[in-house]
């Protein structure tokens, strides 16, 4: 197993060559140029083009590809085309908020996700079920911003009992944790269902039944663990979408977090921002991705990875 | 026993009620600002938007002062005079003032910081504001005298301008680059903390050389949803919201917790024609002055500012709005769609054109639902103008092409006359020295009048004379129509109602520094 880990490991760094290859062109293939950015719109022509030399964007993209390369290996993201601050600070300043919603969110998801599925599944077609499954849906199709702003009305401007926006106590994490959490719990709750209904009609299921395994044993401890692996999987791509994607959440909530951090440099067109935060996530996904996979050993002993 | 304990308790209780209510009496005063958008930086000579100049006018002083009714007062000059030739400007500085850092605010220190922004190397954008000065001289300790090439009237009134503000000396040499979120310079309040995307956290300064300020600190909040803003003004969470949305005033002004200021802005709207021919096209449209003025009368600024802008914005009545120096009314465009078919015939278009009209989105106060209005009524006479879209820095990077590369016929654009005096908000949009890339002539208009007027106006110090050729200058603009006038902004500012002191300044800054919470 722990030479599995270590072979995944030493797979990330050929994957973040690839991404960091992706990234660096897509930001210059995009029109704009961050030395008028940083100038302004009232900088004179000179001033824009001593910026584009001293931030070496006139070097041809593969040198300018090779020197990033370079200092990324020695750890420096280099420097914020916009701010002049490093890049690696504004990362680090950025990733403790993501991750604090990213789990407060996927805690809510999973709690709310999984119970649904499961009180669905145990009485399908029942009212519980129908109940259950159009929360899902309507969880799934409400946005953000709108169900954001409506939490907000009710739990700060009316009841007081949270904090509007902002980020510092963990008050302020509760309202963007359930907005986000939400979709995700939505999505969850339905994968769970199905996978619960496809094992429930297992023939190991009807002989947990006919041994009188009492009904509560059969869900949980015969159904519930062998429909684990598919739910698995959905919360480690939802968990992995949560690092970058938050970016809605984030703005209603000024929840400051990577999302933010990445639009803001793609408007400015950052390119050291974009690139470090791109890398960050990458790194992020492949991580949970290899939990998941370790997971599944976990829950289903015939996965063997040796 | 148990008796002792529950008293032991109770007594506990009641200290820890008294400590803290006497604690809270004795609490820091802190005002909470929320602004939609994060600081860029704090290198004051760097900033170039309204929110990092928000916040820095607060900790960097600049040497003269801006005052929200449009007088140029000297800050951390106390006198100034200047040579009979207009070249020479010799400022005497206030006395006993330190940064803080402890660094004594002096001649050097002015030196010092001119010297910065004015080297080409270091790239500084609003360079162009003090560039005809070519020499800044310590004479003693508090006296600096700076030379000019040739005379330049505007110097003062650029002096007040942000980016031109004081940072101390050894702070630079220290932080290097870094100076960008370590701050130092004379300001009523020192920087204490900045978590990106989140809050930037002001201290007072006690030894501020000034009316000491009244609140312990100052907290800008980053919130970039207009809703949410608006709602923790009203929660109390923030003292005060800027920017508010038209559509939200009326909720806002039903909370009796919290008033609603309109402070009219600096910044004009306009769309701007390219006037310029290229060979490789076929004719332009807009090279004829004809074409403009119909442009002009087919668009009704009243209506859009009624219905799209909810009568917050000021229909332009001249290139630049009131409370700059040198503004004067020139008299806009009536709304008249029968005289701009009329000229549009004579220009040879009875039937219109067909036109792509370039405008932002979410930069400006609804600024794309008022090119949708322009483009209803421009259909009106004929023309079907074809609304593109693009993303902030494309756009920037559209519309700042050459002249003879230059695809963009027709764009909407702001332009905030920060300096507070009109040549900062003529000359680098309308001589024709100033075209991009090298200013802001995007319109590509030349006329060797204007140019001759705006140059007068720049070089002579007399105020009757400027005021007289930025008059002609704006007379003969407004009747050459490079632009289609649109509007003057207004912004839009929710303060809780036991709020005092807080001034919105028509340079689109908060100025917190007198701010009293009651």
């Amino acid at each position: 197993m722990s030479q599995y880990i270590l072979r995944r490991l030493a797979l990330v760094l050929p994957v973040l060559v690839g991404v960091s290859i992706v990234v660096f062109s897509m930001v210059r293939l995009i029109p704009g140029d961050p030395a008028r950015v940083m100038a302004g719109e009232a900088a004179s022509e000179e001033v824009v083009e001593m910026i584009r030399q001293q931030l070496g964007l006139n070097e041809h993209p593969v040198v300018q590809y090779w020197i990033f390369l370079k200092n990324l290996f020695r750890g420096d993201l280099g420097r914020s085309t916009l701010s002049r601050l490093p890049v690696l600070d504004e990362i680090t300043a950025a990733l403790p908020g993501t991750l604090q919603l990213a789990v407060a969110s996927m805690v809510i998801a999973t709690a709310l996700g999984v119970t649904t599925g499961l009180l669905s599944a145990v009485r399908p077609n029942s009212w519980v079920d129908a109940l259950s499954m159009f929360i899902a849906l309507v969880g799934v199709s409400m946005p953000v911003f709108w169900l954001g702003l409506m939490l907000m009305l009710l739990f700060s401007l009316h009841l007081g009992w949270f904090p509007t926006a902002g980020h510092g106590t963990w008050r302020h994490l509760v309202l963007p944790s359930i907005t986000l959490g939400l979709s995700s719990a939505a999505i969850i709750a339905r994968m769970t269902r199905s996978s619960m209904l496809e094992v429930l009609r297992q023939d190991y299921v009807r002989t947990a039944r006919a041994k009188g395994v009492p009904e509560r044993g059969v869900v949980l401890r015969h159904a519930f663990r062998n429909a684990l692996i598919p739910v698995v999987t959905v919360m480690g791509l939802q968990f992995g979408n949560l690092l970058g994607g938050a970016v809605l959440t984030e703005t209603v909530f000024a929840w400051p977090g990577i999302g933010r951090l990445m639009v803001g440099a793609i408007t400015a067109r950052d390119y050291p921002v974009v690139q470090g935060a791109v890398l960050t996530v990458a790194v992020g996904f492949i991580l949970i991705n290899l939990l998941v996979d370790v997971l599944y050993a976990y829950i289903d002993p015939t996965i063997r990875y040796d | 026993m148990q008796s002792i304990r529950r008293a032991a308790q109770l007594v506990a209780f009641v200290s820890l009620v008294l400590v803290l209510s006497v604690g809270s009496a004795f609490a820091q005063s802190r005002l909470i600002i929320a602004s939609g958008t994060d600081a860029v930086t704090l290198d004051a000579h760097r900033i170039t938007d309204s929110p990092s100049a928000t916040v820095s006018e607060h900790i960097t002083e600049p040497l003269f002062e801006l005052t929200p009714d449009g007088q140029i007062v000297p800050h951390l000059v106390e006198s100034y005079e200047v040579s009979d030739d207009g070249l020479v400007w010799t400022l005497h500085l206030r006395q006993g003032i330190r940064f803080h850092d402890g660094t004594p605010f002096n001649a050097a220190a002015v030196k010092y910081n001119l010297d910065r922004i004015l080297d080409p190397a270091n790239a500084v954008t609003f360079r162009f504001l003090i560039d005809p000065v070519i020499s800044v001289e310590v004479v003693d300790d508090y006296t600096v005298r700076l030379t000019t090439g040739a005379p330049f009237a505007p110097i003062l009134a650029h002096l007040t301008h942000s980016s031109i503000g004081m940072l101390s000396p050894a702070a630079l040499e220290r932080y290097g680059e870094d100076i960008a979120r370590n701050p130092v310079g004379t300001g009523p309040f020192r920087f204490k903390e900045w978590v990106r995307n989140d809050r930037i956290v002001l201290e007072r300064n006690p030894d501020y050389w000034g009316e000491p300020p009244q609140v312990d600190e100052i907290v800008f909040r980053v919130v970039p949803e207009d809703g949410a803003r608006m709602l923790m003004v009203q929660t109390g969470e923030a003292h005060v919201a800027v920017r508010v949305p038209p559509d939200m005033v009326s909720v806002l002004e039903r909370d009796p917790n919290v008033n609603v200021v309109f402070t009219p802005s600096v910044r004009t709207i306009y769309i701007g024609f390219n006037t310029y021919q290229r060979a490789d096209r076929p004719k332009n449209p807009f090279t004829d002055v004809r074409v403009r003025q119909a442009f002009n009368y087919a668009v009704d600024n009243a209506a859009i500012n009624e219905f799209i802008l909810g009568g917050m914005g000021r229909p332009s009545d001249a290139p630049i709005a009131p409370g700059i120096f040198g503004y004067a009314a020139i008299g806009g465009y009536e709304y008249n769609p029968e005289k701009a078919r009329q000229l549009l015939a004579e220009a040879g278009y009875p039937n219109g054109f067909r036109v792509q009209f370039y405008s932002p989105s979410g930069r400006y106060l609804k600024d794309l639902e008022v090119a949708e209005a322009v483009q209803a009524q421009l259909a009106e006479v004929g023309i079907q103008a074809d609304i593109v879209t693009l993303e902030w820095a494309t756009y920037l990077d559209a519309t700042n092409r050459p002249a003879h590369e230059n695809e963009v016929p027709m764009f909407l654009l702001g332009w905030g006359t920060v300096t507070g005096d009109a040549d900062y908000g003529l000359y680098p949009l309308f001589h024709s020295s100033q075209w991009v890339p090298t200013g802001s002539n995007r319109a590509f208009y030349s006329n060797p009048r204007v140019d001759e007027l705006l140059d007068r106006a720049r070089t002579t110090p007399d105020d009757a004379v400027r005021r007289a050729a930025y008059e002609e200058a704006m007379r003969i603009i407004m009747e050459d129509a490079p632009w289609l006038f649109l509007h003057a902004e207004t912004q839009i500012t929710a303060i809780r109602s036991n709020v005092e002191g807080v001034i919105v300044h028509p340079t689109e800054r908060i100025i917190a520094s007198g701010a009293r919470i009651r």
